[in-house]
């Protein structure tokens, strides 16, 4: 083949030019950290990364929302844990007023802490976290009990709050207060009456100990409740722990499907600009020379 | 018997002859870098001997040459690889243009990336979560709200930029059509120059090289199909002639060039304005003896030519149907913003606002019907906007404001089964990734195609190159070779001068 000048400066700045595009297509890669900047470089990773970063972005969100139903979760079982405590006074101030030898004072004082505690457990039934009540059901901006004592009737005062924490898996994060805590009133309101030294006739003793029966059936209510909770949480925990495995792998994915590897790119970087180099070098000497510079 | 000075005429044909080789030398030299210049050569042949042949030509034994002359300059050209090379730029015009045209899509769609229309569909769809853990915020509410303007606004800004896009394509075509003129306009303008000069016998080599440059870059647009005929007159044999050029069709050959006539093509319906109007046919303007006529799409062949290319971008219309890279990307994305539109307003009516209203549409079109939703027309309804409690994210019929499983329904929607276009069971998310993974793979194959033949093409141009261009080693050994011979004979004619001088001065000087 005859080769001529033309064909020589040709090929170089071709060959210069591929050598170009490949240092380009390196030096962003390792600019970006990425192996494909655009689909056609590579369709299966490009549709890859698509599905990989809304499974990330959902992973990131059911985490966000893990912390929301922690937050019902704990919130609601301090909440019972006090309640719990309250009927552990009323028993035993109940097991003491259950007494024929008490007088009407020292009933007095037991039904005004009574009273008290009657309070106590409405605003325990109230309790709120940010905005919310967390014992109204969906109702969650009017409290369980107004400010004359009466409980909220509205639909949805039982309803149930759901979280999404995984895809299809949602978790019911609050407890329905209603039933609950309307006995407990109740019987606070009957213990109350009972202790009422004007009543006639004044209870008796054993008239005051048969709300012992009651007392015990609504801690059992709020320990069923709070063992609800703890198994909630429990399933939560269990939630959070696959969460956390799943943002690793799907990072790892993420990252193996369109991270490049600093090692090799480096690598191919430099054995490129050697090969560029010598591109250069050879082409300078090749493209000189001709006969014109020996001829006298 | 020859004539006293027959040696020093031949000389004489020799020195001129081996100026005019050194000339051409020297033109080579000049042009070696001149874009489709072809090498030249002198044609030497030995001038007619003595005697000439005949009944009364002189008696002599045997032939006396009588130098050389120069029969014609011819340029060294191979029409073989000029057909393989015009094949294959044909070819590459199609694939570079081709693959420019996807590439500016995908930089407009930026995927995979942190903020293409994916991302802001995740970003509602977390929005949607929020609102669904905490419906009674508004806070959450007016998130829900910037993030779907976002979302409406991802479809409007693609729209946009891919319509605009295509408004180029649009403008290309009519350059290009220009272009496709100007060049059959000036290959019959060398037709005609080089009918008037080579019926007196000459060559008309850089003519004959313009005319291929031009043939060269036609072939970029069209593939075509060439016919020499002969000029009259004195023309030598190796004359070239006028060239008859046709555009190769599925129908057969239009002609475009002949002889001093060239056509002048127009793409029907394009106006100077940035509207689509899909591509129908070319009409064909005829000139002088070519008949004119209409080049459809479907006649054109496939995937050969800039032209096409940029076509099968725009948008065309075959057979009734329209269709095209461009048009096929904005119907779907026009398909995946109306049913992702309706499928949430769907949803999203069968919820309750905190006012304990049903839901109303949260997506609706600019244009005000609601069937019209499209990727240009969708936007979230502004009343949203200065009321966010009107989301209705309570699946309840009472005013629940902690209830949120409706927001929980609409966030789902990114994976709920549907039907988009002519897509059956698909989701908003698997539709949006064919779409991408289609227009990767065309870009890759248009890549792949457009490399190739980037690579075959210069293994042709160097085959050519290796027959036509000047090689400056080669050339500086001829100047050598001709100066030699130009020196050689003038020494022969001084060597005549003294044998003429011996007969003049030398001779019948007897007894002087």
């Amino acid at each position: 083949m005859r080769i001529t000048q033309s064909m020589l400066s040709t090929n170089m700045l071709r060959n210069l030019s591929n050598s170009y595009n490949k240092m380009a297509t390196l030096q962003e890669q390792i600019n970006t950290g990425k192996k494909i900047t655009r689909p056609s470089q590579d369709p299966v990773v490009a549709i890859k990364g698509i599905g990989y970063r809304t499974d990330l972005g959902k992973v990131e969100q059911y985490q966000r929302n893990l912390g929301e139903v922690n937050n019902w979760l704990d919130s609601s079982d301090d909440a019972l844990d006090k309640v719990g405590l309250a009927l552990k006074r009323v028993q035993e101030l109940v097991t003491d007023a259950a007494n024929d030898t008490k007088t009407p004072e020292d009933r007095d004082k037991i039904k005004n802490e009574i009273t008290q505690i009657k309070a106590q457990i409405r605003d325990l039934a109230n309790t709120k976290v940010g905005d919310k009540y967390i014992f109204s059901g969906t109702k969650t901006l009017s409290p369980l009990y107004d400010s004359n004592g009466s409980i909220l009737g509205e639909t949805g005062v039982d309803g149930a709050v759901n979280i999404e924490v995984y895809d299809g898996v949602e978790i019911k994060v609050n407890t329905n207060g209603k039933t609950m805590f309307e006995d407990i009133d109740k019987m606070m309101e009957n213990i109350e009456s009972s202790l009422d030294s004007s009543k006639v006739p004044v209870a008796t003793g054993a008239d005051i100990g048969k709300y012992l029966e009651d007392i015990n059936k609504n801690q059992d209510s709020v320990l069923g409740a709070r063992a609800d909770i703890g198994a909630r949480q429990n399933r939560v925990e269990m939630m959070e722990d696959r969460l956390g495995a799943q943002e690793i792998i799907v990072t790892k994915q993420l990252s193996a499907n369109e991270d490049i590897d600093y090692e090799k790119a480096i690598t191919e970087m430099i054995t490129q600009e050697s090969i560029h180099r010598a591109a250069l070098s050879v082409g300078a000497r090749i493209i000189q020379p001709s006969l014109v510079d020996f001829l006298r | 018997m020859g004539s006293t000075f027959m040696g020093l005429e031949a000389s004489k044909r020799g020195l001129t002859t081996q100026q005019s080789a050194l000339y051409t030398t020297g033109h080579n030299i000049s042009n070696a870098n001149t874009v489709g210049f072809s090498r030249q050569r002198v044609n030497m042949q030995t001038s007619l001997p003595y005697p000439g042949m005949g009944l009364n030509a002189a008696k002599v034994p045997g032939f006396i040459g009588t130098g050389v002359e120069a029969q014609s300059v011819q340029r060294i050209r191979d029409q073989f690889i000029d057909r393989q090379f015009r094949q294959e730029s044909n070819k590459l015009g199609y694939w570079e243009t081709k693959s420019n045209a996807i590439s500016q899509m995908e930089d407009i769609l930026s995927e995979p990336s942190d903020f293409g229309l994916n991302t802001s569909l995740d970003q509602f769809w977390k929005s949607l979560q929020d609102l669904s853990t905490n419906p009674e915020n508004a806070g959450a509410r007016k998130v829900v709200v910037q993030r779907g303007i976002a979302v409406a606004e991802s479809f409007n800004y693609i729209n946009k930029q891919l319509t605009d896009i295509q408004g180029n394509l649009k403008n290309e075509i009519r350059v290009s059509t220009n272009d496709v003129n100007s060049i059959l306009k000036q290959i019959a303008s060398i037709n005609e120059q080089i009918q008037q000069i080579e019926p007196n016998g000459y060559m008309p080599n850089d003519l004959y090289d313009t005319r291929d440059t031009l043939l060269d870059e036609l072939t970029t647009y069209f593939p075509i199909e060439l016919e020499y005929s002969k000029s009259g007159g004195n023309a030598l044999a190796i004359a070239e002639g006028t060239v008859k050029v046709s555009i190769k069709t599925n129908s057969g050959l239009v002609e475009v060039v002949n002889g001093k006539d060239a056509v002048t093509l127009k793409a029907d319906g394009l106006n100077n304005d940035n509207s689509f109007e899909p591509f129908t046919q070319f009409t064909v303007e005829g000139k002088g003896n070519i008949k004119g006529g209409t080049i459809s799409y479907s006649d054109l062949d496939k995937s050969k030519g800039k032209l096409l290319a940029t076509i099968d971008s725009y948008g065309y219309t075959d057979k009734s149907v329209t269709t095209g890279f461009y048009p096929e990307m904005l119907k779907n994305l026009d398909d995946m913003a109306a049913a992702f539109a309706k499928k949430f307003n769907e949803i999203h009516g069968g919820g309750t606002d905190l006012n304990g209203d049903v839901g109303k549409d949260f997506f609706v079109s600019k244009t005000g019907s609601p069937i019209s939703i499209s990727a240009s027309t969708i936007s979230v309804d502004s009343i949203f906007e200065s009321e966010p409690s009107l989301l209705a994210a309570s699946s309840s019929t009472g005013k629940e404001e902690g209830n949120g499983a409706n927001a929980l329904l609409l966030s789902k929607m990114k994976f709920d089964p549907l039907t988009i276009g002519s897509a059956t069971n698909t989701t908003v998310q698997s539709f949006y990734q064919s779409i991408i993974g289609k227009l990767g793979v065309d870009g890759e194959q248009a890549n792949r195609l457009a490399y190739n033949s980037a690579t075959i093409k210069l293994t042709v141009e160097n085959n050519r190159a290796s027959v036509s261009s000047v090689s400056l080693d080669e050339e500086m050994t001829n100047m050598i070779t001709f100066q030699q011979a130009y020196n050689a004979s003038a020494r022969m004619i001084t060597v005549i001068d003294e044998t003429l001088d011996k007969i003049i001065n030398g001779m019948g000087r007897v007894g002087l």
